[in-house]
């Protein structure tokens, strides 16, 4: 880029900045990055945009990886749901769909994503409280009555079990006649990054990829259209990382995958394009935009250049956004929705293919109706009335965001460095670098929020003597008893000779090294539950119970 | 109140022996405390674990705890972790990586800190050793902050001092020579499911068989897989326990002497920097200078 | 010739929850304001935390949940711990509370309860003007 600057004006310009007072908060990103006072041609002196932008749905997909982008095709709008019995959560989904909504979202309890039924003593006080209760593939069939998944994309967050809900899914779309080739949707099973920050971990982090490999496996051969794993961002940043730790711990957890798919003797071709990504909305409209831009071309150079991908799709870096959760504040809960607005616009301006806008009430409790419908509608707001899908990538080629997200490809590419100098991903996790990068920038910002040099409203600045309360969702407490008894009557129901025999088989198919997916299938099918399933597995593969500071 | 205390440790109270391990720790009544804990009874084994920040400390302790309750013993554990020298706050936190065993007696684990940066172990870990055996259990672990300088002060408290090192570590392997292979009784590469086990098991063999080397045993140890556990037990149980362990008193009398020589030095801190002044100006010479130096500490 | 003691306090997660940001900011605050602090890892059933509050000889027993599931695990923490001898033990809960359910907390026996953007100062604050029971 030509850099036609008249300097006497730039030193002019200079010496009014050097003299105005400074800032009374620091000048940086929420994740502390300096930012300059102004940026010029001067910072992209050697600016190719034939290289590092292009157009978009073309390598290296900077701008977007479709040609049209939202002017084309808005982005899905997926509202993350689940709660109680499988028959309300079904409910639940029922109402968002006539509310326009375009895909559902699958939040499951935190029993079933820790891979115990919910009987078990563990689970006491947690059944159908974050999540739906899914202990069988009684459950999962419950969950989809009358919601036809041939058409509807359906997305899952689940990820040490992911295995075994996607045998419950498969078994129930087999059994209500739907061609697995029709399946479209995405399943998270993303392992890796519950090592660094999620804690969602039954097994240990080999074996935990094995299985991850074993569903990208199965699904590449016999559901083609389904996303077998969502490499995700959003839990690291939750878990308080800075935006770029995000951007590089998540493209490093997918470039891992994708060898260990290669060593599986997958094509790259074959699978690459199958993985998709999921990515926080922060507070910093800039930082995040530029880190979805600079997520797309580091992964199409890898992809291209490293793994030698032929095919688009496989260096297209696709990618759900959430808006961030630990922004949310139970002070003024309504000034949440404001956040989330801003954060989507980010998420939206960065070329998000899908969203989730959460509700202002979630820090409180499970969404209510009426908070989940503005979170909704905040999306359709910003589709419909705010003018942004009109043109593609439209901060492409400013100076300031064109900066920020080459800072972020190098920044990332100096943790790829590290984490290879540890010996690769799983030493990496051993020696608990992730864990400790990711608590270092929480404690930073902890301390700067301290410090007052940023500032939160409602929380340390601007905050109100009285306020009133929002109206919570309340849980009833006979879910978890309704829950057990249902699990028993499945339990009492089915023949023990089929479970032995099936369990027996998934054991047999983890010692050889198989992919283990037909035999949970099967296992399912005869009504074994989550937690029997994980068992046996742990069997062969040992469990994992401790994590590190 | 420590008569109290002394009785309930009698009768297995853990309350008591809790308190009375802070009470060590806060060096409160520390001297009571040491007699009447009295001798470390022969039957108690001390095992020092020690070994670089991240080779699985806290991990093979846990699961040699494991092992050790499998063949019925019962099993003390002292977790030390470091101290900030500036607050004196301290972040323990090895517990995650202990067994849980809320029901079982048989096993109590202490995190301890400690203090100022050089330290392989907390201050006073000898008369909590006391303390424990005095309850009656039959063995200790003691594991360390981290390898480093501190440790020849380990091998004195342990019967046994058990080095940790792990695949992937050749770099430092001329280094852990230096200086932690003569305080090791029991060399294991842990982490022995990761690759590259069988070859810095053959580098610390190597070494070892340097001549004026000491016999050492070398094993592997895999936490993940719970494998070599048995073998590392045997090896602790076959290597002679360090003399000076038993020599209890003794070492005692010397740490005690140390210990006035180190407070003189601080109470006459002034005067001993302006001797080293002087010193440095040529006023004195070498000679004059400890002479000088000798006659403040008697003071 | 005793010194100044540092305040021990364990800082649990009990429940399934996994959210261990918090927990982590707090124990490293409270370290660097020159306490001694526990953390004993996730998932801790409640006999855990008491067996760990009771061999380490706490002063403080620091509770984090998130999930929602503190009306019945908070109960019956200072259940066990009375029962076992450790009433003595002040007991904080952070997390996400409803304001509705604090009083009920504070009427079981809790000293105080931090909810989300608390200052790490106020904590601090709080543990030094309330000291120790153990140690008293």
């Amino acid at each position: 880029m030509a850099t036609a600057m008249d300097r006497k004006l730039w030193a002019q310009w200079q010496k009014e900045i050097e003299n105005a007072p400074p800032p009374v908060q620091p000048p940086t990103t929420v994740s502390s990055v300096p930012i300059d006072p102004l940026y010029t041609p001067d910072n992209l002196e050697d600016f190719d945009y034939d290289t590092e932008l292009g157009y978009p749905g073309q390598f290296p997909y900077t701008r977007g990886v479709h040609a049209t982008m939202h002017r084309g095709r808005l982005w899905t709008m997926r509202q993350f749901a689940g709660f109680g019995t499988a028959r309300q959560t079904n409910e639940r989904f029922k109402f968002l769909v006539a509310k326009g909504q375009t895909g559902l979202s699958t939040a499951f309890d935190l029993p079933t994503l820790m891979g115990i039924d919910s009987d078990d003593p563990r689970s006491l006080g947690e059944v159908g409280r974050l999540g739906v209760a899914v202990d069988t593939i009684e459950d999962m069939r419950q969950l989809f009555d009358g919601i036809d998944i041939g058409k509807l994309s359906v997305s899952m967050t689940i990820n040490a079990p992911a295995v075994v809900v996607m045998a419950f899914y498969l078994a129930h779309a087999q059994d209500s006649g739907v061609d697995w080739r029709s399946l479209r949707g995405t399943i998270q099973n993303d392992t890796l990054k519950e090592f660094h920050a999620q804690n969602e971990i039954y097994f240990p982090p080999e074996p935990s990829v094995r299985l991850t490999v074993d569903v990208i496996e199965f699904c590449t051969r016999h559901v083609p259209k389904w996303n077998p794993v969502s490499v995700s961002g959003y839990h690291i940043r939750e878990a308080g990382s800075t935006a770029v730790q995000e951007l590089a711990f998540t493209l490093a957890d997918g470039f891992h995958y994708i060898d260990q798919g290669l060593e599986r003797g997958l094509g790259v071709d074959e699978f690459a394009g199958r993985l998709s990504f999921f990515f926080n909305a922060h507070n910093d409209l800039f930082e995040e935009i530029a880190k979805y831009r600079a997520a797309r071309r580091v992964w199409a150079e890898r992809l291209r250049n490293h793994y030698g991908a032929k095919q688009e799709a496989s260096c297209k870096l696709r990618f759900h956004a959430q808006t961030a959760g630990c922004t949310l504040q139970d002070k003024q809960p309504e000034v949440n929705l404001i956040r989330v607005a801003y954060q989507a616009l980010a998420a939206v301006l960065g070329g998000c293919q899908s969203l989730h806008t959460n509700s202002m009430d979630e820090t409180l409790a499970l969404p209510s109706e009426h908070a989940v419908t503005l979170a909704l509608r905040t999306q359709q707001v910003l589709a419909h009335e705010t003018g942004v899908t009109n043109t593609v990538d439209p901060l492409g080629g400013s100076y300031f965001v064109e900066t920020l997200t080459r800072q972020m490809e190098q920044e990332a590419g100096r943790y790829f460095e590290r984490i290879e100098e540890l010996g690769g991903m799983l030493p990496a996790i051993d020696r608990g670098f992730f864990r400790r990068e990711i608590a270092d920038a929480a404690f930073a910002y902890q301390r700067e929020v301290d410090a007052k040099h940023k500032l939160i409203v409602g929380v340390n600045a601007f905050q109100e003597a009285d306020e009133k309360p929002l109206e919570l969702l309340e849980i009833d407490q006979a879910v978890e008893s309704g829950q057990i008894e249902s699990l028993h009557r499945v339990k009492a129901d089915r023949s023990q000779d089929d479970l032995d025999r099936t369990l027996a088989d998934v054991r047999r198919a983890a010692e050889a090294e198989e992919n283990t997916m037909p035999t949970l299938i099967d296992a399912v099918r005869a009504r074994a539950t989550v937690g029997e399933v994980m068992c046996a597995l742990a069997e062969v593969y040992g469990r994992c119970d401790a994590t590190v500071v | 109140m420590l008569d109290e205390l002394f009785e309930r440790l009698e009768k297995q109270d853990r309350l008591a022996l809790a308190r009375l391990l802070t009470l060590v720790a806060r060096e409160e009544q520390l001297d009571v405390i040491r007699s009447r804990a009295g001798k470390r009874p022969e039957k108690t084994r001390v095992v020092a674990i020690t070994g670089n920040a991240g080779v699985g400390k806290s991990t093979l302790v846990g699961k040699l705890a494991e092992y050790l309750r499998s063949q019925g013993q019962s099993v003390a554990i002292l977790a030390c972790d470091p101290q900030s020298p500036l607050t004196g706050g301290a972040l323990l936190g090895d517990r995650v990586r202990m067994p849980s065993r809320p029901d079982d007696p048989g096993i109590y684990i202490r995190s301890v800190a400690a203090a100022s940066g050089h330290q392989a172990v907390a201050e006073h870990v000898d008369v909590m050793i006391r303390v424990l055996g005095r309850y009656g259990f039959d063995v200790v672990l003691l594991e360390t902050v981290g390898a480093g300088q501190g440790d020849t002060a380990v091998s004195e408290l342990a019967d046994v001092v058990v080095l940790l090192v792990q695949p992937e570590s050749g770099d430092e392997l001329q280094w852990e020579k230096a200086g932690l292979l003569e305080v090791a009784d029991v060399v294991v590469v842990h982490k022995a499911d990761l690759a590259g086990a069988d070859r810095t098991e053959g580098q610390v063999k190597e070494l070892l068989s340097l001549p004026g080397c000491r016999k050492i045993a070398v094993l592997r140890v895999s936490s993940t897989k719970g494998e070599g556990f048995e073998a590392l037990w045997q090896a602790v149980l076959e290597s002679p326990r360090h003399a000076a362990a038993a020599d209890e008193d003794a070492r005692e009398l010397l740490r005690r002497a140390q210990e006035i020589l180190a407070e003189r030095f601080h109470r006459q801190g002034d005067r001993v920097g302006n001797v080293i002044d002087r010193w440095k100006r040529q006023e004195l010479d070498e000679a004059q200078a400890a002479d000088e130096l000798l006659q403040l500490l008697a003071r | 010739m005793s010194k100044q003691p540092s305040l021990r306090i364990v800082l649990a997660k009990v429940g399934l929850d996994g959210h261990d940001r918090g927990v982590k900011v707090v124990a490293r605050g409270l370290r660097d304001a020159g306490f001694h602090v526990i953390y004993p890892g996730l998932w801790q059933a409640p006999e855990a935390v008491i067996r760990t509050v009771a061999d380490e000889d706490a002063d403080w027993l620091g509770i984090s949940l998130l999930s929602g599931t503190h009306m019945t695990l908070v109960p019956r923490l200072i259940e066990q711990l009375r029962e076992a001898g450790l009433g003595h033990v002040g007991v904080l809960v952070g997390g996400i509370i409803p304001e509705a359910d604090i009083p009920k907390l504070t009427e079981l026996g809790v000293a105080r309860v931090f909810g989300p953007g608390t200052p790490m100062e106020d904590i601090v604050q709080f543990l030094r003007d309330s000291g120790s029971r153990t140690h008293a």
